[in-house]
């Protein structure tokens, strides 16, 4: 920032926070010893302690990324060490320049993704000491390289506006020294009041933050730490403990599975650990002969529902009986007992031929629920034990620790806090008060609660109601580490000072636990936990230092089990979980003409909606229903016309004595009468960008049994008469038998014999560079999840709109994905087809422009040139694919359009490599041209020839199941050449002879009797 | 009349008045030459009546309300348009085709109808002129306003030396066309307008009262004094112009209609556009040009000079061209199901049975039907019908535009990229506004030149003298008579 | 002397023709006829030479075309080709509308300049009026007094017998 301190947002605000920032560091004297000996003469930087430009500062020419995230390595080292100090460092502005940060010169650091609790690794790109842009991290085994939407959307996260500036204390900023002395003060009260002090947190995945927890619970007995999950697998592992006797989420592997089963699970979605699942599942389902089968039941229709060969809607209230009818099959051809007779929910038929599919892959098939009702998933264990799948698709020896909640638990504190038991209550990472079911006890509880105190980053809907707010740091400005799945660690370090005077979690924990100075910081904690618990568990590396700077560098640590027992055979109890969903069945009262189920779903863009102040993330369009900036009821369509609603119809849905009013949403494929609707809405404290969006419907959700349900029945419907439309980015989802998505079938693609060879084009081939890119977009492997959109706009400097413009179909997007239905209305075929331009050869749109502000460039790409182009809009008219987008307005520092692009701090994300659009302008799709010109240039300096996959786009690296590949079309061997020249290949609208370089394969249904 | 000349005998020398032909009298009451001129003045010289006062009232009214929106619209962007992704272009081009279109009528009457001889142009050719002006102008004013960058518009001009490098223009673009094609069709007709006027502005300089008048008239007459060798000249040079102006005018609908021609989108791309086009564009024009001498003949008194049997020729034009463009529609329709070009068939069943069927029908209504009601001289030549039927022309072209634009964009190939267009408050105000700034231009002209070319008038009403002297004494007997 | 204009005026076209022949047929040279409207006839009675204007408008529509199609070429061949939807850089009949247009302008436009110019029209010219209301409703024959042996009189009374409303002598700057 020192260079550029002057001239960027990051370096005014980081100045701003300059003072504040010495006052909060340690001791100055102890971090420069450290300094000295680590680094030699201070040297800062935009980011503690100067990280060094890896990228540039090799000893050798040639650098490949590998060799890139190598070079780091060492430099992190140093990072590593000085790193903790660097508040203090901060303040002084850098006189002599750092040698290591090199002005325009991106650096990679590997780091842990805390968008959500499956701690995905990272890759993130850091440009003159911002991070700008989240990639995964191919060093994992676990998630690849790949991101997830909300994933790719935290960096935008770190620039909120809505995050607090520093700790407040009764709603007033305090020191952090105040503060800290009323909670000391407090737990000593506690400690003689004999209250009890509790941690409740969110799933806590790391392990150094679990020692720091453990050890506060063995110095203050009267402490206990409980884990909180808005969506929550609590009775997965209620169950797994009974049939298991392990309370465990087991690690899951679909790309073993050849049958996969779901129960409203939606694990490409937003269900356990989607970016790892998606991944699987893509490999699992290779257009090949023996590619895995895949049998979706569910109400409303999801992204893994939309993959699934055969989709079976079926309410939330039999779920329970579908599972046990495919017990009952499998028990009868395991030749054990199965529960008693009950009738089949959902045809017989097709549940013989499910069931006929998962025995004949015995060992490898996979059923998943994704119901809260500990009956159904012992249930589910038993399919899976009989199948003999735990052990080989379903790990139990090395759970998931990605999902911890314990309703139960949960509840039994809020009991507590009414009674006044709780003294002090630090809240981590949660928001009960938004997103509990009975929210207003727990706010009541709160208020019995001698002490509350919040750790998160706003002042939230729960934060408004504690104490004091002692504000993390967003986790680019953090360290720590991660364990997803037991003994696959994954470290995380800052790539920025915090902005803000924020302080880590860790570290305020550990000054409440009473430790001082070098014992307060999180920075030793964690180097300590690994030197003491990670380092001796593995064999390489003799020294701790190497294998420290080596764990960071690549960011992942695999280790052999810590001796999680494989887990025995399978417990009884399951005919009797059976039998208690039967008789539930039977006792629920029959529902009149005018009651229906709610089912309550985790949105992708939203989840849980801990990030919903994110523009990007409230602008991306629902994977299904392509619907913006809201929360809707999705009905059936039959239901819909019965009861003459339209979308946008504003209806009332009554469970209980709660009511929520919602527009409505048809939706293909919705169960008949299950209405949907999206968790994670609703906020009122998030921010000004989540102000009034949505409507909350976490209050519907209830506790049955200790858990809870995420659906409701008896639930009552009225048309209000009022309207709020859906601001959607597609409105006709037919093909209306076009050549647009392709489909083949295994059978099919066996007696095809070469493709047929290109249509004749009336001009001559003139491109004379050496390279021609061109895009291959495998329509199997993608499955709608859209962390490429996200990826884009974050990388294309793409703005955000609102709700208002998307209503009048101006989303700036530059890659979508289109989703078409085929077949019947109640339960269609659906695809996904992500379109961005497809840079013709022959592009419409290039002869008619007056201006020639675009024209094709030597290497083959679409180019706009945005400083020539004056507005006439005519390409875009002329473009088939219509994939241009206009600057109808000015959405930079345009105070209409109140999105990041608007604040000085939200800009802090722009990509400096693309120029933000002026109004006015046409733009779209460059294929990442910023990137393709980095790749030739690295590979000039490199004295080498480009290689295939030096170069990645922005989608293609985001994507978990690597559907989307970019390459040189005029290199044979590339990969998409290859791919381009196999026989799916083909090309949208190939008709028009438009010629475009993006080539599409075909989508391979895999139909159920193949089997 | 001059060829008569040639054939007439000598014979007649003595007995003229027998082969006086009865002429086509396109002047009621045969007034005489002073009296012609004093008519045609007279609405420059006399006070303005309460019509004109509140028909300019509320023109400028309109025009006002134009700069108003433009302003805005230049201050903010054109998302004050209700333009979007999937509809780039709307209200904007098919108001810039809508006047281009009116305009033509103005040249077709001065200059095609020139060269066929058609006398009865001479009493509508000037105003006929003027409103092809004015329309032009308005179409001007659309591809400026209608751009992302108007600031920006010069970049669509080739020119060199070359400020930025060599940056040239994409001469293959149809917008480029436009840009020249509309430029040299406005040129042309202001020089062939002004030339037209030249010989009146000598008139009204002779009698002009006031200095200021007399010295402005005497400017822009360029010191004519009716000398005879001039006029010949002047004669020549009109008929070049007019030879020059019908291709002209015929090309330029044509090139304006490749705007659309040349895309590749469902509903444009199609190769009768052209011809189509320039029927549509002479069908508008003759109903605007209906729609102005009507009211300006009753407001200014000049039936004398505006005939119905004026009326009645146009009616019959509009009818022909009428019925030329109902052919069109009706080709288009049968190409779309004979092609067998799924997309071409999707958007004509979408064009007779989408959401926007209704301006469809609109149009069918106004462009097919209407022409049909003209078959009897009764109907061709009762004013107030007539009006009625210029009126309904001009909505019907309106909406003929509109369904070929917005219809074809709204769901083209990519049914994801389909959407709907609604109107704002500023698309609507500026095609009112542009209405606003015809008629002002319109009847700013009429009170401060000739709206009818008196000496062509004059040439018209005093044809029989000239007819009869063409046979006594005209110059090649004569000379003979003299040889003998 | 020289200089002076014999001017005879008549109300309508038909004597005004009968004067001209008649003049002519005594060889008297006109020196122009000024009437408020072209009348048709005069061209022969006067011998006037057809004009070449059509020649202007030929050469310069000629000239026109060529610059349309050089410049064409010039900028999308030679100086700047570049790939534009794949169309080859001389894409020849995208060029012909523009260059049909400037054929039509420069024409045109030619044309009338020639026609002000061999006419010497131009702004601020006082006009030579040979008599009252010869752009309203008179028609007027002028005679120039140049040979010797121009017998006025004679001329007068051939003039008063076409018709002439008024035969004067008058001086004139030419």
């Amino acid at each position: 920032m020192d260079h550029h301190g002057e001239t960027t947002p990051a370096g005014r605000s980081c100045k701003s926070s300059k003072d504040l920032l010495v006052q909060i560091g340690g001791p100055p004297v102890y971090w420069k010893s450290v300094d000295e000996l680590q680094n030699g003469p201070r040297v800062t930087g935009e980011f503690p302690g100067g990280l060094p430009g890896g990228a540039t500062s090799g000893p050798r020419a040639e650098t490949t990324r590998r060799d890139f995230l190598a070079l780091m390595g060492f430099s992190l080292a140093a990072a590593g060490l000085s790193g903790c100090r660097a508040p203090v460092q901060h303040a002084v502005p850098l006189l002599v320049g750092s040698d290591q940060i090199v002005p325009g010169v991106s650096n990679y650091y590997a780091t842990t993704c805390r968008g959500c609790a499956s701690s995905c690794s990272l890759l993130v790109k850091q440009r003159d000491g911002r991070p700008i842009k989240i990639d995964g991290n191919a060093e994992s085994s676990l998630f690849g390289g790949g991101t997830c939407a909300g994933g790719q959307a935290t960096v935008l996260s770190l620039y909120d506006d809505g995050r607090l500036k520093g700790p407040l204390w009764q709603g007033k900023s305090a020191t952090w020294n105040e503060i800290d002395g009323h909670i000391l003060q407090a737990l000593n009260d506690a400690q003689t009041a004999q209250k009890s002090v509790v941690l409740l947190s969110g799933t806590m995945t790391s392990p150094s933050t679990r020692a720091i927890v453990a050890e506060w619970g063995r110095s203050n007995p009267r402490f206990r730490h409980v884990e909180y999950d808005p969506v929550s697998l609590s009775a997965m592992r209620q169950a797994n403990k009974e049939s298991f006797g392990q309370a465990a989420v087991p690690h899951y592997s679909f790309d073993k599975a050849k049958v996969i089963v779901g129960l409203d699970a939606d694990f490409l979605g937003t269900w356990l650990s989607p970016v790892e699942f998606a991944r699987q599942y893509a490999s699992s389902r290779k257009p090949e002969k023996n590619a895995a089968l895949h049998i979706q039941f569910e109400p409303g229709m999801s992204v893994t529902g939309s993959n699934a060969d055969v989709r079976v809607p079926v309410a939330p209230s039999q779920l329970g009986a579908t599972a046990i009818a495919l017990l009952r099959r499998i028990a009868h051809k395991a030749g054990t007992s199965g529960p008693d007779q009950s009738a089949d929910p959902v045809d017989s038929a097709r549940l013989d031929a499910v069931a006929e599919a998962l025995w004949k892959h015995r060992g490898e098939s996979l059923v998943v629920s994704g119901s809260n009702e500990v009956a159904v998933q012992m249930v589910v264990n038993a399919i899976n034990a009989l199948l003999g799948n735990i052990g080989k698709t379903i790990d139990l020896a090395r759970p998931s620790r990605q999902r911890n909640g314990d309703d139960a638990a949960v509840a039994q504190l809020v009991e507590e806090m009414a009674l006044g038991h709780v003294g002090v209550l630090v809240l981590y990472g949660v928001n009960p008060v938004y997103d509990y079911p009975d929210s207003q006890a727990f706010a009541a509880g709160l208020k019995k609660v001698a002490l509350s105190v919040s750790l998160n980053d706003r002042s939230d809907e729960t934060g408004a109601l504690v104490n004091a707010i002692c504000p993390d740091h967003h986790f680019l400005e953090a360290w720590g580490d991660a364990e997803p799945v037991e003994s696959n660690f994954s470290l995380a370090q800052p790539l920025i000072a915090p902005l803000f005077e924020t302080r880590a979690a860790q570290d305020s924990l550990l000054r409440w636990m009473g430790r001082e100075g070098e014992q307060s910081n999180y920075y030793t904690y964690l180097r300590e936990y690994w030197r003491k618990d990670i380092f001796p568990r593995q064999k390489e590396l003799p020294s701790f230092e190497v294998f420290w700077d080596q764990s960071l560098q690549r960011g992942v640590v695999t280790l052999a089990s810590a001796g999680g027992a494989a887990p025995g055979p399978i417990h009884g109890g399951w005919q009797e979980a059976a039998n208690k969903i039967t008789q539930s069945a039977k006792a629920a009262p029959q529902g009149n003409s005018n009651s229906y189920e709610l089912h309550f779903y985790e949105s992708v863009a939203l989840r849980d909606g801990r990030q919903a102040n994110n523009p990007w993330l409230q602008e991306l369009p629902d994977p299904i229903s392509k619907v913006t900036w809201s929360n809707y009821a999705a009905i059936a369509p039959a239901l819909a016309a019965q009861l003459k609603l339209e979308n946008g119809d504003v209806v009332a849905l009554k469970a209980g004595e709660k009511q929520v009013e919602l527009p409505v949403f048809i939706q293909p494929g919705q169960e008949g009468r299950t209405i949907s609707i999206a968790l994670g809405y609703g906020r009122t404290a998030a921010g000004k960008v989540a102000e009034n969006v949505g409507v909350n419907v976490f209050p519907l959700t209830a506790l049955a049994a200790g858990q809870r349900r995420l659906s409701a029945v008896n639930a009552s419907l009225a048309s209000t008469g009022g309207k709020k439309p859906l601001a959607s980015t597609q409105t006709h989802f037919s093909m209306e038998g076009r050549p647009i998505v392709l489909e083949t079938s295994l059978d099919e693609l066996e007696k095809e014999s070469e493709k047929p060879e290109a249509l004749p084009t009336l001009w001559a081939e003139r491109l004379q560079g050496e390279h021609s890119w061109g895009m291959a977009i495998d329509m199997n492997a993608c499955n709608g999840c859209s962390a490429c959109v996200i990826a884009c706009q974050a990388e294309n400097n793409v703005p955000v709109v609102g709700k208002d413009q998307i209503e009048r179909i101006r989303i700036m997007h530059w890659i979508r994905i289109d989703q078409y239905y085929s077949g019947p209305a109640e339960n269609p075929v659906s695809v996904h087809q992500p379109m961005m331009c497809q840079h013709c050869q022959n592009a419409p749109c290039e002869t008619v422009c007056p201006v020639l502000a675009t024209t094709t460039s030597s290497e083959g790409l679409n180019a706009q040139v945005y400083n020539r182009c004056i507005g006439t809009r005519y390409c875009a008219n002329n473009c088939p694919y219509k994939v241009r987008r206009f600057n109808w307005y000015n959405y930079t520092d345009n105070p209409k359009f109140d999105f990041n692009m608007e604040s000085p701090l939200g800009r802090m994300v722009l990509n400096p490599d693309v120029v933000v659009r002026s109004r006015g302008v046409m733009e779209k799709c460059s294929m990442c041209v910023q990137r393709i010109q980095l790749g030739k240039n690295l590979a000039l300096q490199g004295g080498r020839p480009l290689a295939d996959g030096d170069i990645q786009t922005a989608c293609q690296q985001s994507c978990p199941t690597q559907a989307i590949v970019f390459g040189d079309l005029k290199d044979p061997n590339s990969r998409v050449s290859q791919l381009q020249r196999s026989q799916r290949n083909y090309q949208v609208l190939e008709d028009l002879g438009t010629r475009p370089n993006v080539g599409y394969l075909k989508k391979v249904r895999n139909p159920m009797e193949r089997s | 009349m001059s060829s008569s000349t040639m054939t007439a005998e000598p014979l007649h020398l003595e007995k003229p008045e027998l082969q006086v032909l009865p002429p086509p009298v396109w002047v009621d009451g045969g007034p005489s030459l002073a009296q012609i001129t004093d008519d045609i003045a007279h609405p420059m010289e006399a006070r303005p009546g309460k019509g004109w006062w509140i028909c300019f009232g509320i023109a400028f009214a309109a025009l006002l309300n134009l700069g108003g929106m433009v302003t805005y619209l230049i201050a903010n962007g054109i998302g004050v348009w209700g333009l979007n992704n999937s509809v780039g272009w709307a209200f904007d081009i098919t108001n810039f085709v809508f006047w281009i279109g009116i305009g033509h009528a103005g040249t077709l009457i001065s200059a095609i109808l020139l060269l066929f001889r058609q006398q009865w142009r001479t009493s509508i050719n000037r105003s006929a002129e003027a409103m092809t002006l004015f329309a032009v102008a308005c179409a001007a004013m659309f591809p400026g306003i209608h751009m992302g960058r108007p600031w920006l518009a010069h970049f669509i001009f080739p020119y060199f030396p070359n400020q930025r490098g060599p940056l040239w223009v994409n001469f293959r673009s149809p917008l480029v066309w436009d840009v020249v094609a509309i430029s040299t069709y406005g040129t042309i007709s202001l020089v062939f307008w002004y030339l037209g006027l030249v010989p009146d502005l000598a008139t009204l300089r002779d009698r002009a009262q006031g200095k200021i008048k007399k010295f402005i008239f005497g400017l822009l007459s360029l010191g004519w004094n009716g000398s005879h060798r001039t006029w010949s000249r002047y004669e020549i040079t009109s008929l070049i112009l007019a030879g020059l102006a019908t291709p002209l005018v015929l090309s330029v609908h044509s090139i304006v209609s490749m705007d659309f021609a040349t895309s590749l989108l469902p509903g444009w791309h199609t190769t009768i556009f052209p011809p189509y086009f320039v029927a549509g564009a002479i069908y508008s024009g003759f109903g605007m040009v209906m729609t102005l001498l009507i009211i300006t003949r009753q407001t200014m008194h000049l039936e004398r000079y505006i005939t119905v049997r004026h009326l009645d020729k146009m009616a019959k034009v509009t009818m022909l061209t009428g019925m030329i463009v109902s052919y069109a529609y009706a080709t288009e329709f049968f190409s779309a199901w004979y092609s067998g070009n799924i997309y071409e068939r999707a958007h004509f069943i979408n064009r007779a049975t989408g959401p926007y069927a209704w301006c469809f029908y609109l149009m069918v209504l106004c462009n097919v039907i209407t022409p049909h009601f003209l078959w009897t001289k009764k109907a061709r030549t009762t004013v107030w019908f007539l009006f009625i039927v210029s009126i309904l022309i001009n909505i019907g072209m309106w909406f003929e535009r509109f369904v070929i634009i917005v219809v074809s964009l709204h769901r083209a190939f990519l049914p994801s990229g389909w959407g709907m267009f609604y109107p704002t408050k500023v698309d609507i105000g500026i095609l009112v506004g542009s209405f606003g700034l015809f008629f002002t231009l319109f009847l700013l002209f009429i009170r401060v030149l000739p709206m009818i070319a008196m000496w062509e008038i004059k040439n018209v009403a005093s044809h029989t003298v000239d007819h009869k002297m063409a046979h006594g004494v005209g110059g090649e007997q004569n000379k003979e008579v003299i040889r003998a | 002397m020289p200089n002076n204009l014999v001017v005879a005026t008549f109300s309508d076209p038909v004597s005004l023709l009968k004067a001209v022949n008649a003049a002519q047929a005594e060889k008297y040279r006109i020196y122009d006829v000024f009437t408020p409207y072209p009348v048709h006839g005069l061209d022969e009675a006067m011998h006037v030479r057809p004009s070449r204007l059509p020649w202007v408008t030929f050469c310069v529509g000629l000239t026109g075309v060529t610059l349309a199609l050089t410049l064409q070429f010039y900028a999308s061949v030679l100086d700047w080709p570049i790939n534009v939807g794949g169309k080859p850089d001389n894409s020849t009949l995208a060029f012909i509308p523009i260059s049909f247009e400037l054929t039509v302008l420069l024409g045109g436009l030619s044309t009338v300049a020639a026609l002000f110019l061999r006419a010497r029209l131009y702004p601020g010219k006082k006009p030579l009026l040979v008599a009252e209301g010869v752009t309203n409703d008179k028609f007027a024959i002028a005679f120039r007094i140049r040979e010797t042996a121009f017998d006025a009189r004679k001329l007068a009374e051939i003039m008063k017998q076409s018709g002439a409303l008024s035969v004067g002598e008058q001086e004139a700057k030419l």
